[in-house]
């Protein structure tokens, strides 16, 4: 007990202890992680005494190691780059060089590690990042248990960050879950979803049951549906293409960052705040949604599709088959939307979307909620009627914020109405920059708090919804056909068909 | 030359709020934003053109609706009212917006400054005071009563006992007015450094058993080293026997060395030592960050952290930031106030 922690941080303490990142010559390490733990420091965050360890199978010194992180922060960095802080941080961070697969490596490792802890009275808490590719995750999760690295010491903890993809399928999820649990302890495993780690993702829970006048009108008697959209301008640039066909947009996004959205959208409030109170209710959201388990149902639900050539931001960009790295054959989709009901007594027959996409017209992340209309008894004689209804619009990026739609009367001697917009700015109304997710999510793990990762059910039950809509793509005989459109626009006819179905249409963002 | 004239358009009180929206009627490309009324009250010359800049800094990172005030009982009565905007680039692109009222009150002051003031607040938007200087007879109860959160610097004041008793005796039926002290948040980051690295078990093992505990600090700076010693002394349930003892739980005496000196930085050094452990958190003077250490026979650890801001604007960016009940300054209180009765400022030994 530290007498002194009383509040100074309204947060689980942040303990000091050895990260080891595997994996540490990727881009991840370089742009997100580094600068994410350099900034922790700059702010005064990062308790005193961490230690950071690279692991990687690439033959490096220290010193090269330091250099090529000192070079990238230098860019990337939230807050900067201070010489001072900077110095004195890099002191702790080395690099190990062996195979993933070799089992001396990590026996050098423990041993490091010990010297380590060797100062600290041998005690030493461990915290190991697996940021490798996904092949590896196996290896270098048996090999820690090989080499007892997974066992903390009396008094201490030892904890596992593994990244995305979990899994590429319920099969291989269950997999991964399995030796995880075979190593760590499900309460020292955090599956990462930076997702969450984002401002508006923790706002929504805030958003939803600290603010009285939302949460009675948060179910089906007052909303008609719920859209959830994560457009990218981008496409397969920086040999991006390779990976993305080995997963596409229904794996790459939707099973891990949408769907974790549309759990706290949809969750029931819970019992506290207590990583597994939340994660209680998040899962019973994804374990009551209705599976599109044949090949009809994924026609009706679910439309996917590729980008022809077109242009974004005024420039030519190519056709999904003629990116780098892309088979001019391929099925893979770049552009999903899925109709989604949530079989529970608050969202009975209220149907939530999700539609994700490359060489969409602009990068932007949001989920809009759709109020039923206000009866129209009153204003509907009026020329124009009454438009629309009440929008509530979170935006998790870029410009985070809130705002809600709602319909006014024109000035003038005349009654007609139009819809006006409230706007809540994170920017605008708090000047200082929120951290990045890594940032937060790295303390989380480092301080004990899983409130933010993701745990094994709710991995696998979104894999499970998931998997039927993969194998109707690609294991039954009359699959769902792939549809297209020109990059630059909003997505396929198709998936505006989709929704207009129900009497809908997508927001236009 | 009108020397207010750096304070914006000068308006009557009356027309206050029909200048401010003519402000914002023709200007699509600036957004008004606000999450507070923010008054900033000095009973000093100059005051308005010093806040004014301060708010200026300020409304970067603080949204809000800036009342300035400043009050001279010296000259014949009169009211003025100036207005303007403080626009900032929000990310490059967006100009955001804060608007700020000056009034300037001569004469007798009490109670036209209340209606004055309190005519021009934003509805529905918490209130924050930051009054400047020793405390007057404007500040009343009644006037208490009405904000949400109360900033003073305690280092300012000459009497700090009877200031805090005041403020005391004017909130004491409130259960929502949160008091801060700028003087409190000058120790912010050695709090949280001293706090750190007793997260270490090394750290950890001396903390029944501190032996000596040693502070250096500028000698403007005694009020906030007397805070954090109080702090020092309720945490780690220390009692207070003279200005250069302490004993803890068990009877142990604990040597206190209080040092001011012109060459230390605000808050120059915070060491407990037992045996031959030490744990300290530093700043040389006019370096940017402070230097946590954990020295012991088999273990040295080290890492900078960011200093604590001396300018005004700094201070009062922090505590909005953090925002909070402010509950553990309450709770070291009387401490501070035992200690400071026990070792006035002018009594300590100076290294100069």
């Amino acid at each position: 007990m530290n007498p002194f922690r009383e509040d100074l941080v309204s947060r689980n303490r942040p303990e000091t202890c050895s990260v080891v990142i595997f994996g540490a010559t990727g881009d991840l390490t370089h742009r997100k992680l580094i600068p994410a733990l350099y900034n922790l420091a700059v702010n005064g965050e990062l308790p005193t005494g961490v230690n950071i360890i690279g692991f990687a199978r690439r033959e490096k010194s220290d010193e090269e190691f330091r250099t090529g992180l000192n070079e990238l922060n230098k860019k990337v960095s939230r807050s900067g780059h201070d010489e001072e802080i900077w110095g004195k941080f890099i002191e702790s961070v080395s690099y190990h060089c062996s195979e993933f697969t070799d089992a001396e490596g990590y026996a050098s490792l423990a041993k490091r590690l010990d010297e380590v802890d060797a100062g600290r009275g041998g005690k030493g808490n461990r915290l190991f990042y697996i940021a490798s590719a996904p092949e590896f995750f196996d290896d270098i999760l048996l090999n820690l248990k090989g080499a007892g690295l997974n066992e903390a010491k009396e008094g201490c903890w030892s904890r596992v960050i593994i990244e995305k993809p979990f899994g590429t399928d319920l099969k291989t999820a269950k997999h991964l879950n399995h030796i995880v649990r075979e190593t760590f302890h499900e309460c020292d495993t955090y599956r990462i979803d930076h997702y969450l780690g984002k401002e508006t993702a923790q706002n929504l829970m805030v958003l939803r049951f600290a603010n009285a006048i939302f949460e009675p009108l948060w179910n089906n008697r007052y909303i008609s549906h719920i859209q959830i959209t994560c457009s990218e301008n981008l496409g397969m640039e920086g040999g991006r293409g390779g990976y993305y066909e080995k997963s596409g947009a229904l794996r790459d996004m939707v099973q891990n960052h949408l769907l974790q959205l549309l759990s706290l959208v949809a969750m029931e409030p819970p019992t506290d705040l207590s990583a597994d109170g939340i994660r209680d209710e998040k899962v019973k959201v994804i374990r009551s949604l209705r599976q599109w388990d044949t090949p009809e149902k994924v026609a009706k639900n679910v439309v996917r599709a590729q980008y022809t050539a077109g242009h974004v931001d005024g420039n030519p960009v190519p056709g999904y088959r003629e990116e780098d790295r892309v088979s001019p054959t391929s099925d893979t989709e770049a552009y999903v939307a899925v109709r989604l009901l949530i079989d529970t007594w608050r969202w009975s027959g209220v149907p939530f979307y999700i539609r994700m996409g490359k060489r969409l017209p602009k990068k932007s992340t949001e989920i809009s909620v759709h109020f039923k209309d206000a009866p129209s008894v009153l204003f509907n004689a009026l020329p124009g009627g009454v438009p629309g209804g009440n929008v509530l619009v979170i935006r998790i990026q870029p410009d985070e914020g809130i705002s809600l739609r709602m319909v006014s009367k024109i000035p003038g001697t005349s009654l007609r109405l139009e819809p006006v917009k409230m706007d809540f700015h994170y920017s605008t109304s708090f000047g200082k920059g929120s951290p990045e997710a890594y940032e937060r999510l790295i303390l989380d793990a480092i301080a004990g708090d899983a409130t933010l990762f993701a745990r094994r059910d709710e991995v696998e039950e979104a894999w499970r919804f998931i998997d039927h809509i993969e194998r109707a793509w690609h294991d039954s005989e009359n699959p769902p056909k792939m549809a297209g459109f020109v990059a630059g626009s909003w997505g396929p006819r198709e998936s505006d068909e989709m929704i207009k179905q129900d009497g809908f249409a997508w927001r236009r963002l | 030359m009108d020397i207010y004239a750096e304070l914006g358009k000068e308006v009557n009180v009356s027309d206050i709020d029909r200048e401010l929206r003519q402000l914002w009627e023709h200007d699509e490309a600036r957004t008004n934003a606000s999450l507070m009324n923010l008054v900033v009250y000095a009973e000093r010359p100059n005051g308005l053109l010093e806040n004014s800049r301060i708010i200026s800094d300020l409304t970067r990172e603080n949204a809000c609706r800036a009342i300035l005030v400043e009050i001279n009982r010296e000259e014949q009565a009169s009211l003025r009212a100036w207005i303007t905007a403080h626009c900032h680039l929000s990310h490059g692109q967006k100009s955001v917006c804060c608007e700020q009222i000056a009034f300037r009150l001569t004469g007798r002051v009490p109670g036209r400054f209340r209606n004055t003031v309190f005519s021009h607040l934003n509805s529905d938007l918490p209130l924050v005071f930051w009054w400047q200087g020793e405390l007057s007879d404007v500040f009343t109860e009644r006037l208490a009563s009405v904000m949400d959160r109360l900033i003073v610097d305690s280092s300012s004041w000459q009497n700090v006992s009877a200031s805090f008793a005041r403020i005391h005796e004017a909130v004491r039926d409130s259960t929502t007015l949160v008091v801060q002290d700028l003087a409190w948040t000058r120790s912010w980051q050695y709090r949280v450094g001293i706090a750190g690295l007793f997260d270490d078990t090394v750290a950890q093992s001396i903390l029944g058993k501190v032996e000596n505990v040693r502070l250096k600090y500028h000698p403007d700076s005694h009020t906030t080293a007397t805070q954090i010693l109080a702090w020092l002394v309720v945490q780690a349930d220390w009692k207070i026997i003279s200005a250069t003892q302490l004993e803890n739980k068990e009877g142990g005496k604990i040597n206190l060395f209080m040092e001011a000196g012109e060459s230390f930085a605000p808050l120059g050094l915070v060491e407990l030592a037992s045996g031959k452990t030490t744990v300290r958190v530093s700043q040389e003077k006019g370096a940017a960050h402070l230097l946590r250490e954990i020295v012991s026979a088999s273990h040295h650890v080290s890492s900078l952290s960011p200093a604590d801001p001396e300018a005004p604007a700094e201070l009062v960016a922090q505590q909005l930031s953090r925002g909070g009940k402010n509950s553990l300054f309450l709770k070291i209180l009387p401490s501070f106030l035992q200690l400071l009765s026990q070792a006035p400022a002018a009594s300590l030994k100076s290294s100069e």
